[in-house]
């Protein structure tokens, strides 16, 4: 250990020597308390946090990161290009010791910098916090400055694909054909059946069971709110959608209903708090929802009913959101080191960037593994196109996206920015998922392309 | 820093020289690629030699040669294409034996941004040694190489002779039983290769193995038992000094300054067995290094200087404890007394003589050379006239001879 923590020290020092961890430091406390003052926000909660938790975080997150591989490609590729590394690996440190001493230095200084940005942005948020209205302020304590738990309706996947096989060979049965696209049929299916899940017809009605589990035990007595988004068939003119809503146990005295309709826009989530004590002897709360509008209204599977619940404090859930950022840098000093282990510093540089950029791009690619080409398609005729390199590209981009959504599972920054807590649970996943599995498998990629490398073939260039 | 007389002969130097093979290299060989993997270079091409524990063992050839590129491979930052090294009976890989080696690279591979202190400090932790034993060695250290009074500015800053001495520390930290050097003397000013080549010395007397790597053949010369001399990657001589470089047909004999009879009486007796035209007498010069030396230490003496100071005694922990006779340790001061310059007497076979013949004036002149020539007490060009006259002198008395 101790030779890990001597070549751990050594990256502290060309960091503090070479001024790169001050540079980092004051652009961070820049966009810290710089970004507030020249993005005023809207005297509202939710501008509020926008601006003072959600782009500053993100700043943060994209400056660490990209300082991150930056610098873990320079500390071994310079190493090993001004060739003292020559000097090192002659002493009796193992090349897994060298590897595992930069990346600890990093990760190291990543820690120090994201605690020093992370405490302005606190202390930022309380302070200002008390320069909104009152109003606004009681919000932002219930809506933002809190970590609230979240419970969903159970996840229908299971009988949607069963009603799609279903559906499918009854109609194949019916109305037999000899050269049928297969899974472009099925996928119109399943849309069909997954839309039932969610459409609510004019003047119809839709009910959500949602298990509240372990939570049930100390909610009694706390108000709970519902966070809810739709989408509409059709647009109205005033842009915004009546809303009558029941949530309680039906047929019982633990009953609520809005007195008057609500009027909420389409597209967008809305929160608002219903009484304590509504769910059920099991946990589970009964939300029904009655559409008097004259179009059908969409509430999507995934994020169109959520009850969220007090769970614990913010200053220890903004803690877990940065340390789930904390476990990205982890991931990404790996990546940076990797790419040096083989490549010289301008290409290791270049290479883990791009690699970013795919991580980031994982949308474009979800697109097209979904649709199945990489080409798109007719929207007007709804034909899709075909390649040939589809046949390579689909499968790898599937590859690429089952490593990236071990990544992307995790949305630190929107949690704290909607108060929704970061459990335990899901920062222990983080640091299994980021850190040591992914981390892990590039970690023992960049230590065995390094362990192989020859490290005399650079001539000097200091 | 300097403890012993160069002197090349290992048995004197080294009574604790064994058989135990340190460095085993068989059919070494290694060819640089291009990167479609095609053939570039052929370093070292099919290399064989072993080096003993405790001998100073020299890598002696042309730049471009294979001489760094055989170093290397000995460390371990190049893997052979061929053939079969080992170090201490393991694999140059073999993380555990590196901890008995110390390497001074070509250049001053060091990180800029350390300042000596911290060099040896973090290279001490390598080696795994305790906070104080990191101390007391890195204090001996700098002190050795003469960078004691240096120790807070960063490496980055130093000169390139300044960089050679804490590299050469560096090298050292671990008390090392085999130290490889490359080039030690590159970069270094007189006084500087002088003290290497005695530490280099000091370090085969412990039973220390030394390879030393370089082109300058006064480096391996005075330092080394065996050599291998490489051209174009492969070996083209190899043998102790004195198997490659002595005439077993001459003899020369050394002493100081003899009355011109005793002087007669001993031509006498060599010219019974070989014709005074094979005989060669004259006084041996002291060489430019030593002079060299002798003037900077009397400056030394009398001024300050910014730069590297010339080492002191070898790191106490170098030394193992045993202390080196005091004699040794003195021969800069030696070198620096005035003393009875020796007369040398050298019988040459008359197929390799060109040198002059004996006659009266010129054993005259030697008689009188038992007044030592005073040592310089200022810089070099004053003292210049003195010995130009005498060899301006002796020349003219040579060329009357061949008249």
């Amino acid at each position: 250990m101790q030779r890990i923590l001597a070549i751990a020290w050594l990256t502290w020092k060309a960091a503090l020597r070479f001024r790169l961890f001050l540079v980092i430091a004051v652009l961070l406390i820049l966009a810290v308390v710089g970004l507030p003052l020249v993005i005023q926000d809207d005297g509202t909660a939710q501008g509020f946090t926008q601006i003072i938790l959600t782009y500053t975080l993100s700043a943060i997150t994209a400056l660490l990161g990209i300082s991150t591989l930056w610098l873990a490609c320079g500390t071994l590729a310079r190493d090993i290009e001004e060739c003292q590394i020559q000097v090192v690996a002659t002493k009796p440190i193992a090349r897994w010791q060298i590897w595992l001493g930069k990346w600890l230095g990093i990760v190291l200084l990543n820690a120090v910098l994201l605690a020093i940005s992370g405490s302005c942005v606190f202390g930022l948020l309380q302070w200002r916090a008390t320069k909104l209205p009152a109003a606004e302020q009681e919000k932002l304590r219930e809506q933002v400055l809190v970590a609230r738990g979240s419970a969903k309706e159970k996840d229908f996947s299971t009988e949607i694909d069963a009603a799609t096989k279903q559906i499918l060979q009854e109609r194949l049965k019916s109305t037999p054909v000899t050269t049928v696209d297969l899974p472009e049929v099925q996928k119109q299916i399943r849309e069909q059946v997954k839309a039932s899940y969610q459409v609510v017809q004019p003047a119809y009605s839709r009910a959500w069971q949602i298990d509240l589990g372990f939570a049930k035990n100390y909610l009694k007595d706390k108000p709970l709110q519902l966070r809810v988004k739709f989408n509409a068939a059709q647009k109205t003119a005033s842009g915004t959608y009546l809303a009558l809503w029941q949530v309680g146990v039906p047929e019982s005295a633990k009953l609520w209903q809005t007195e008057t309709p609500m009027s909420l826009a389409a597209d967008t989530f809305h929160e608002f708090a219903i009484p304590p004590n509504l769910f059920d002897t099991n946990g589970v709360l009964t939300v029904l929802f009655v559409n008097p509008n004259e179009t059908a209204l969409l509430f999507p599977l995934e994020d169109g009913m959520e009850v969220l619940y007090p769970e614990g404090g913010f200053a220890l859930n903004f803690a877990r959101g940065l340390a789930i950022i904390f476990c990205w840098m982890a991931l990404l000093a790996a990546l940076g080191l990797a790419a040096a282990s083989f490549l010289s510093f301008p290409v290791a540089a270049f290479f883990s960037l791009a690699m970013l950029v795919v991580i980031l791009s994982s949308g474009t690619l979800a697109d097209a593994v979904e649709s199945g080409t990489v080409v798109g398609g007719n929207e007007e005729t709804g034909v899709m196109g075909h390649s040939g390199a589809d046949a390579v590209l689909i499968p790898m981009f599937k590859g690429i996206l089952a490593v990236t959504r071990l990544v992307e599972n995790f949305s630190p920054i929107d949690a704290l920015s909607t108060g929704r807590a970061i459990t335990w649970t899901e920062l222990g996943l983080a640091v299994g998922q980021i850190v040591l599995l992914l981390g892990g498998l590039v970690a023992l990629a960049g230590i065995v392309l390094f362990h192989r490398r020859e490290l005399a073939t650079a001539q000097g260039t200091q | 820093m300097p403890v012993a007389e160069l002197n090349p002969q290992s048995a004197i130097r080294n009574p604790q020289s064994s058989g135990e093979v340190v460095v085993s290299v068989r059919g070494l060989t290694k060819v640089f690629k291009d990167f479609w993997n095609r053939p570039k270079a052929r370093a070292v091409d099919n290399v064989d030699f072993e080096v003993r524990r405790g001998e100073v063992f020299g890598l002696l050839g042309p730049n471009g040669s294979g001489k760094s590129t055989t170093v290397k491979l000995l460390l371990g930052l190049l893997n052979p294409t061929k053939g079969h090294i080992e170090v201490f009976g393991h694999s140059p890989r073999h993380v555990p034996t590196k901890s008995r080696i110390g390497y001074l690279p070509e250049e001053s591979y060091l990180y800029r941004y350390l300042n000596s202190r911290e060099t040896l400090d973090f290279f001490g932790n390598l080696f795994h040694l305790s906070k104080s034993e990191r101390d007391s060695r890195a204090e001996q250290l700098l002190e050795m190489v003469g960078l004691g009074k240096t120790q807070t500015r960063a490496v980055g800053e130093f000169s390139k002779g300044m960089q050679r001495r804490i590299g050469l520390a560096q090298a050292l930290i671990n008390d090392p039983d085999l130290v490889i050097l490359d080039e030690p003397t590159a970069g270094l000013d007189p006084i500087g290769c002088r003290e290497v080549k005695d530490l280099i010395i000091a370090l085969a007397r412990r039973g220390k193995t030394v390879i030393l790597s370089s082109h300058l053949l006064s480096d391996v010369e005075d330092v080394c038992d065996r050599v291998v001399i490489y051209y174009g990657g492969k070996i083209q001589a190899a043998g102790t000094l004195k198997e490659l470089l002595a005439e077993p047909d001459t003899l020369r004999i050394t002493t100081p300054v003899l009355p011109r009879e005793t002087l007669e009486k001993v031509l006498a007796i060599i010219r019974q067995d070989i014709s005074t035209g094979e005989v060669r007498v004259d006084n041996p010069t002291q060489n430019l290094e030593s002079y060299f030396l002798d003037v900077v230490n009397k400056a030394r003496a009398a001024n300050e200087t910014s730069g590297a100071q010339s080492g002191a005694r070898v790191a106490e922990y170098l030394r193992g404890g045993v202390a080196a006779k005091p004699e040794s340790e003195k021969v800069l001061e030696k070198l620096s007394l005035p003393q009875a310059a020796p007369v040398v007497v050298e019988a040459k076979p008359a197929a390799q003589s060109a040198a002059p013949k004996v006659d009266d004036q010129k054993l005259e002149a030697l008689a009188q050379a038992s007044q030592p020539t005073p040592p310089p007490t200022k810089p070099a060009p004053e003292a210049k006239p003195v010995d130009l006259s005498k060899a301006d002198e002796k020349l003219s008395s040579l060329l009357r001879n061949k008249k």
